[in-house]
């Protein structure tokens, strides 16, 4: 009898425990956001199982504490390194498998700049749930990216957080260069495989932005370059005579001696005083949480005497 | 023993077209794949197989047939064995088009989607009028001139498609990827589409067989043998032109097919154009859609372009036709 009378009262205390809980976590968690495309994406909940198309996706997704319910990435995902255990559904051309994705069972799909409309829609049209995460132009944008992927993943506090930690970090990068009067000419060389004919960050990139935020003048702004990729040719390169080169594709093989050695490049300041550093691109190019990582590095290579 | 070429050629496109239904970047096994056709699928299952499997298979093969029937009828008609459907400009025209489309911002909308397809069909069908126009002289279109207007108008056409696409801020990527070929859109919207296009398209290049056959003996031969050339000849253009510029606006330019598969079917079967047309319009599905399966499988997850796969796979293929051919005059 007594056993029945607790079994009951545990029964009914579960019941009544739970049941308010579970209505007010439903009530709360209705996520309701509109995306890149002006779409407007709903959850049910924080979503549990995510596919990311995108590294920069990825990266905002493990940072906010995230990584646990992500179970597909796409090809590129290399960064942190446990993204890369986790299943690849492709990427390279733009060539996804959405076979792949389907499999997955995603209850989100989060796809960033680099995926077409078409795809966005071929997916929507297999009953995913897709978010269009549009790419960040500023570093305030960037945060306002964190604090939407947190929305979607149910990790609002941590966003904040890391929010918080990423502007302090910054505003210390920003305090040392306050006095900054030497701004030195810097090339940040995206890719020469053709050396007489580079490529390099223009306006409206974040290579250009945090290159001025990290206390130098952009090539491309020096010489009055509009274009966000522009190709241009060494003899301008020559004319503008950057004081540091920055090798983004040292990636790809570039290397201080290979630059000294290239015909023609003997005669800029930076070549002839060895001012060539190589850096990872991924700092600048994937648009998520470490761009503050790339500001500090960049900040440390063009005033190390502040950064002791 | 004498071969059936239809039975054949039927039979090979029903392998490719349960191959490209069985094989994929998720695996399924017979048994799932089974219970998946008689309706005992699971939802993943059911949307790998219908959703995503059928309609792009039916796409890509609808795109072979465009291909492979628009080839032969153009090597007729130029009575040239280097012809292919995109000889006289409907890809590069095609391409420009695309690239065009590409560099505006669409809304996101049923429209907005279709611009891209819509822009390369129109700029395709376009740039054929211009150079059809271009190359008449009078009344008659001299196929030289045909060639010669298309070859020039085509260059023209893809270096503004490359310069549009260096001077562009975007990715290159979707540009990219339109041009090597490959479906970008998924699901039954393209394949109702195009669908009109290629039964006009296709339906009268398969029974223009008989005047392709006298097309063979010369302009002049023909006229006299009763045929009007120069209607003929603008009827086929316009038939074989509005097949490829429908099939290439969804799946982007896919090189290879169309000049390949109407040889293969000639050094097989010969070069009797009425069975030729048709021969190459199954063939054309068939190749197209074992380079498909291939493209999906040599990297997967990875899909590569299928653009790739046609001459990767394709040239070998035909040298080794060629190579054991044993009418050697076959042209």
């Amino acid at each position: 009898m007594l056993r029945k009378i607790f079994v009951l009262t545990l029964l009914t205390v579960l019941l009544f425990g739970c049941a308010p809980i579970n209505k007010s976590t439903n009530a709360a968690t209705i996520v309701t956001v509109d995306d890149g495309l002006g779409r407007t994406v709903k959850l049910s909940g924080p979503a549990r199982r995510i596919v990311s198309m995108a590294p920069s996706n990825t990266e905002i997704l493990f940072a906010i504490g995230a990584g646990s319910q992500v179970v597909g990435r796409d090809e590129f995902s290399d960064y942190p390194a446990q993204a890369k255990s986790l299943p690849s559904i492709g990427g390279s051309m733009g060539n996804y498998s959405n076979e792949q994705i389907v499999a997955l069972k995603p209850d989100l799909v989060l796809a960033a700049e680099i995926n077409t409309p078409d795809q966005v829609k071929s997916l929507e049209a297999l009953g995913l749930t897709v978010y269009y995460l549009k790419n960040p132009t500023t570093l305030e944008e960037m945060y306002k990216n964190l604090e939407i992927v947190a929305q979607l993943t149910g990790h609002e506090s941590d966003a904040e957080d890391l929010i918080t930690s990423l502007k302090v970090r910054v505003a210390a990068v920003d305090a040392k260069l306050a006095n900054v009067t030497n701004k030195p000419i810097v090339f940040y060389e995206v890719d020469a495989t053709d050396p007489n004919k580079p490529y390099t960050y223009g306006p409206g990139t974040f290579g250009d932005a945090l290159i001025t935020e990290a206390g130098g003048v952009n090539f491309s702004d020096a010489a009055g370059i509009t274009d966000q990729y522009p190709q241009v040719s060494l003899e301008q390169i020559v004319k503008t005579n950057p004081q540091i080169i920055i090798l983004g594709d040292s990636a790809y093989g570039a290397t201080s001696d290979a630059v000294k050695a290239r015909a023609g490049w003997g005669t800029i300041d930076a070549v002839k005083n060895g001012m060539i550093f190589p850096f990872d691109d991924n700092l600048i190019s994937r648009p998520g949480p470490r761009l503050v990582d790339g500001l500090e590095q960049l900040a440390k290579l063009l005033h190390p005497e502040l950064f002791q | 023993m004498k071969i059936r070429p239809y039975l054949f050629s039927l039979l090979a496109l029903g392998i490719a077209l349960i191959m490209s239904l069985a094989i994929g970047s998720v695996f399924l096994s017979p048994a799932q794949l089974w219970n998946t056709l008689i309706g005992h699928g699971t939802q993943v299952s059911n949307a790998i197989l219908w959703d995503i499997r059928l309609p792009r298979t039916v796409l890509i093969a609808l795109t072979g047939m465009a291909l492979g029937g628009s080839g032969a009828a153009y090597q007729g008609l130029f009575r040239n064995p280097l012809a292919d459907p995109f000889l006289i400009g409907v890809a590069s025209g095609a391409g420009l088009g695309a690239v065009v489309a590409m560099s505006i911002q669409w809304p996101y909308s049923f429209w907005g989607l279709m611009a891209i397809p819509m822009a390369a069909f129109a700029a395709g069908l376009l740039t054929i009028f211009i150079v059809y126009s271009l190359a008449r002289v009078g009344k008659t279109i001299p196929t030289t001139n045909l060639i010669l207007a298309g070859v020039a108008f085509s260059s023209f056409a893809t270096s503004l498609t490359s310069l549009l696409m260096l001077r562009s801020t975007d990715d290159m990527r979707r540009a990219l990827g339109w041009l090597l070929g490959g479906a970008t859109q998924s699901g039954w919207t393209a394949v109702l589409a195009i669908v009109p296009y290629l039964i006009i398209g296709l339906g009268i290049l398969t029974f223009s067989g008989h005047a392709l056959n006298l097309l063979q003996f010369g302009d002049d031969q023909a006229q006299q043998l009763g045929l009007n050339v120069t209607r003929t000849k603008t009827i086929l253009l316009i038939a074989a032109s509005l097949a490829t510029a429908a099939a290439v606006a969804f799946s982007g330019i896919i090189g290879f097919i169309g000049l390949i598969v109407p040889h293969v079917m000639r050094l097989w079967f010969g070069a009797d154009y009425r069975r030729l047309i048709r021969l190459s319009i199954i063939g054309g599905a068939a190749a197209l859609i074992l380079s498909d399966v291939v493209a999906r499988v040599v990297i997967a997850p990875q899909e590569i372009p299928v653009g790739i796969v046609t001459a990767l796979v394709g040239a070998p293929f035909f040298l080794w036709v060629l190579r054991r051919a044993k009418n050697q005059g076959y042209w």
